[in-house]
């Protein structure tokens, strides 16, 4: 855990570890996993409210509860960039963590695999296991994609990859 | 679905819609701070604090500092800052806002207090100091770490109403503590019936209470001693008077002071300052100042003492007589009160204004009558003095030692008798009484009058003035009489005319006082002298013209004397001629001549010039007729040459001195210039006046050697004659140049008569020799042989005297 910085550690110390092993095929098991989810989702999105940290928007886009859509942001010099934000619930859940997807930035950055998932980084992988079934979405968003936004974002807006809506609307108008 | 699951899909997505908190930066707040100022979106004061993590307004500053100040009462300014973090400049300036608007703060030393928290203050002093009874200021303001100033403003409105006290100099007291002391201090001042110093009063009172209650009873604070002592005097609880602010008078003591005031006034009619200081009263003369009845100008004198004094004076001022004011004023009445009273009776004002009497001495009354019977006296004693200060030859040692003698031998009854009518007369002599005592004080004197009668007897001018004086005046004379005669010359000193007086009134000599016992006859005199000197000086003048005529009378006399004298002189002195071969026997003779016939010539001079010289100073003198008796002696010459003036007295000496020579012709010379010096003639001797001088001489001779009968005496006489008759000559020749000379008539006269002559020398000479040798011897046979040339002679002289006897009859 030496990776991460000590906001984020703490932060992930305060979300709320879930207990039931079960996936989407373990039908009401899983509801009660989901249920589970939700909670620690909650607690998490209160937390990060409250720090003036909010970050993400998700809900889940099937009644299953097994895809999830919304989206992400980052600020960089004063300046917001939102990315769309989707993933599904593998059938191997909880032992298999999610891989979660941005779709816009598919193919700006090599950390990132093909069809928009992002690379976690390697100490992502076994800390999940450890933490199986502990760990949920809330754990996945919080040690995966908020890491990997605050060390790519940068990167690919000061690149000109990433260019903020401002400045692409009139370009896209001009190009248009 | 499940029902729960639903709600938290519904909660997530409320979580998910909520409001994020918005959390900015410290610096984007003062930016954004900065900026809402600019845009004037905060138009009031905005303070930080001194942390400066927060903004304060000064309204939130305000109320939060009335806030600390109405809980806690007394708040340090400094506290405020630390207490709201806010910088010590804004609590200050807040804080005098705070002060000034609300009439119930005040700003002290950097601390807000309120009018609440000294009344708290006073509650507490209140007990502390029902408690302690007294508290001191200093120890309240030490524990409230304010100034005494400000607690004693503080407290003083407090006084009596939250504080139960009475506030004296820094000390606080219960009125039970100021009752008690109260009383002390009454008593003890009620006690005291003599002046005391409050500040002794004071310390007597503590030690006393110390001494009683031990060290931790109440102790009188000085100040508040005199607060308590200044209020009961006020309320008349005690009575007195207090002076300078320490000296306390009881009215007791005051009262008593009068009463023996005025007793001892009423009793005595005066009283004196000693008196009053005796009676601890310190001014006298304030305290007498103040109007009391019968005090006439001078305080403490009433007027029926002046009157008495008053009496006296008119008494002796109608009997002309003098009084000394003090003997009838209390012993301690000085020369100053003396002169005063005396200013104050109405007779000597009267007196002094028709000059009937004079004041002396600031308090001697002399009746002008008294003054010039004085005054009558002392000239009469003025006369005996001028006649006998010239008395010169008589010597005043003589009279000062009978006069001694006298007083202490004789007449002791009279001058007892003397001092007791001295003694009761003092005070009011009359004129009787005063002749009397002049009477008496003569004899007592001494009884000088038998002795000195026959010098008085001797000075005819002397025989007017009065007897009695002149004894007194002699008596004085014999105390001082260099003095007096320099007085009679100079003028009269006022020593002299003190004596005079002393010695006309000896009662006058005790008037004065026990420092200067002759300050009152100093005074006396010099009041007596001037008219003194007038009289001395006009006796002087009627004297001066007596001399002159005395003087012509004694040079005209002396004149005559002197040319008979020298014409004697200048006819031996021719004679001296026929000697001049023969050196030693003309010494001699020159010799004998100066001796025999220069010398009353030389002293009748000296003296008659002394006494003229007298004369004309003024001096009176009685002409003694002895004048030429005496044979003076060389000193007693030159002493009296001295008295001489100068241009005189060198010729005289001159005189003198050729006079003890050998030569006639300087004396002869040296007597002519001081003679012609003092203005009189030689007369010379010329051819008619020698024949008939040498005639009488030798009838004279004749008729002297016809009657001689001394056998020794006779031979000179003879020669003498024998020389008359041979050279018509005087001859004046001293035994030893008889012989001498009768060889020189060898040639002259016949054999026989020589014969005779040298037989008769030659056996007078053996005869003298013989005498002189048994003078004193043994009976051996001298006498027998003296007997015999007796007889031998006395067998001769027939024959002698025929010699010179026969030749003249034949010749005549």
């Amino acid at each position: 855990m030496e990776e991460w910085d000590s906001s984020t550690k703490s932060a992930l110390t305060q979300i709320p570890l879930l207990s039931i092993r079960a996936g989407p095929r373990d039908g009401a098991a899983w509801t009660q996993r989901l249920k589970e989810e939700y909670r620690a989702l909650i607690a998490y999105t209160t937390m990060n409210k409250s720090n003036d940290n909010d970050w993400f928007r998700i809900s889940a886009a099937n009644p299953d509860g097994t895809r999830w859509t919304g989206s992400c942001w980052y600020v960089h010099n004063l300046r917001r960039y939102d990315f769309l934000l989707q993933f599904d619930i593998p059938v191997t859940y909880p032992a298999t963590s999610p891989e979660i997807e941005l779709p816009q930035l598919d193919g700006k950055t090599h950390k990132m695999y093909r069809g928009g998932k992002i690379c976690l980084t390697v100490h992502f992988k076994p800390l999940w296991a450890k933490n199986s079934p502990r760990f949920g979405i809330a754990h996945a968003l919080c040690l995966g994609l908020a890491p990997w936004l605050a060390a790519e974002v940068p990167i690919l807006v000061d690149s000109g990859m990433v260019k903020h809506k401002d400045e692409e609307a009139p370009s896209a108008e001009s190009c248009a | 679905m499940d029902s729960e699951l639903l709600q938290l899909q519904r909660q997530f997505e409320s979580a998910q819609q909520a409001k994020s908190s918005v959390r900015l930066s410290e610096r984007n707040v003062v930016e954004l701070v900065r900026k809402l100022q600019d845009l004037r979106l905060i138009d009031f004061d905005l303070l930080h604090t001194i942390s400066g993590k927060e903004y304060i307004t000064t309204e939130q500053l305000h109320f939060e500092m009335v806030a600390e100040i109405e809980r806690s009462g007394r708040v340090s300014l400094v506290d405020f800052s630390d207490v709201l973090g806010v910088d010590l400049y804004h609590i200050e300036k807040e804080g005098q806002h705070i002060v000034c608007s609300n009439p119930g703060l005040m700003l002290v030393n950097g601390e807000i207090i309120s009018e609440l928290y000294w009344d708290g203050i006073g509650e507490e002093i209140n007990e502390k100091l029902q408690e302690s009874s007294q508290m001191s200021l200093a120890e309240i303001a030490a524990q409230l770490h304010v100034g005494s100033e400000l607690v004693l403003s503080v407290l003083e409105p407090r006084l009596g109403t939250i504080i139960k006290g009475r506030m004296e100099s820094g000390q606080l007291f219960t009125p039970a503590y100021v009752s008690r002391i109260t009383g002390i201090v009454r008593g003890a001042c009620r006690g005291i019936t003599v002046p005391t110093n409050l500040s002794a009063l004071c310390n007597s009172l503590q030690r006393l209470l110390h001494d009683i209650n031990g060290s931790n009873s109440v102790s009188i604070e000085n100040s508040l001693f005199h607060s308590i002592f200044s209020a009961l005097v006020k309320e008349k609880d005690i009575l007195g008077s207090l002076r300078a602010g320490v000296h306390w008078t009881p009215a007791v003591f005051a009262h008593a002071q009068k009463e023996s005031v005025d007793s001892f006034f009423s009793q005595n009619s005066y009283i004196g300052y000693d008196v009053l200081l005796k009676l601890a009263i310190a001014q006298p003369k304030q305290y007498l100042q103040i109007p009391r009845r019968h005090c006439v100008g001078q305080p403490f004198h009433s007027s029926i003492r002046v009157e008495m004094l008053d009496a006296a004076i008119q008494d002796v001022i109608e009997h002309g007589n003098w009084m000394n004011a003090l003997s009838l004023l209390p012993v301690y009445v000085g020369g100053q009160d003396a002169s005063k009273i005396l200013s104050l009776c109405p007779s000597v004002q009267r007196a002094v204004k028709s000059s009937e009497a004079i004041i002396l001495g600031e308090f001697c009354i002399f009746s002008s009558k008294c003054i010039k019977d004085l005054l009558d006296l002392i000239e009469k004693e003025m006369d005996t003095l001028t006649f006998t200060s010239n008395d010169g030859y008589r010597p005043d040692m003589n009279s000062t030692t009978e006069i001694k003698y006298e007083s202490s031998s004789g007449k002791h009854s009279d001058i007892q008798q003397s001092f007791d009518d001295g003694g009761s007369t003092k005070h009011i002599p009359e004129k009787g009484s005063k002749k009397k005592r002049g009477k008496q004080t003569g004899s007592s004197k001494t009884g000088q009058s038998e002795n000195d009668s026959g010098t008085q007897e001797s000075m005819p001018s002397k025989g007017k003035s009065n007897q009695r004086r002149s004894k007194d005046s002699i008596s004085i004379e014999s105390k001082g009489s260099i003095m007096m005669k320099k007085a009679s010359l100079i003028g009269l000193s006022e020593e002299w005319i003190a004596e005079k007086i002393l010695a006309v009134a000896p009662d006058l000599g005790e008037l004065g006082g026990p420092d200067d016992p002759y300050a009152m006859l100093s005074t006396l005199s010099s009041h007596l002298r001037p008219t003194l000197m007038e009289s001395l000086e006009k006796k002087r003048k009627i004297l001066l013209q007596e001399n002159a005529k005395r003087s012509r009378q004694l040079l005209d006399n002396f004149q005559k004397q002197l040319d008979e004298a020298f014409l004697d002189f200048q006819l031996y002195e021719r004679t001296l001629d026929l000697f001049e071969d023969d050196p030693t026997l003309s010494v001699i003779l020159h010799r004998h001549l100066l001796k025999a016939l220069a010398a009353p010539i030389v002293d009748k001079l000296i003296q008659t010039l002394v006494i003229d010289n007298k004369l004309r100073n003024g001096i009176e003198i009685e002409v003694s007729e002895n004048l030429d008796a005496v044979q003076q002696t060389h000193a007693n010459r030159s002493s009296l040459i001295k008295s001489l003036p100068d241009s005189l007295s060198v010729k005289a000496q001159t005189v003198v001195e050729a006079f003890e020579g050998k030569r006639v012709n300087t004396f002869t010379a040296a007597l002519k210039a001081l003679v012609e010096e003092s203005g009189l003639i030689l007369k010379k001797l010329d051819k008619k006046i020698e024949k008939s001088l040498l005639q009488s001489y030798r009838k004279d001779l004749t008729s002297q050697v016809s009657s001689e009968s001394d056998t020794v005496v006779l031979l000179p006489k003879v020669v003498a004659l024998l020389y008359l008759q041979v050279y018509n000559k005087a001859l004046q020749a001293p035994g030893r140049a008889i012989s001498a000379v009768v060889s020189r008539l060898k040639d002259k006269v016949p054999e026989e008569t020589f014969k005779v002559l040298m037989d008769y020398h030659s056996s007078t000479v053996t005869l003298l020799s013989l005498q002189s040798a048994a003078t004193e011897d043994d009976e051996d046979c001298t006498a027998d042989r003296i007997l015999g040339k007796k007889e031998y002679l006395e067998s001769k002289m027939p024959q002698l005297k025929g010699l010179v006897l026969k030749p003249s009859n034949s010749g005549t």
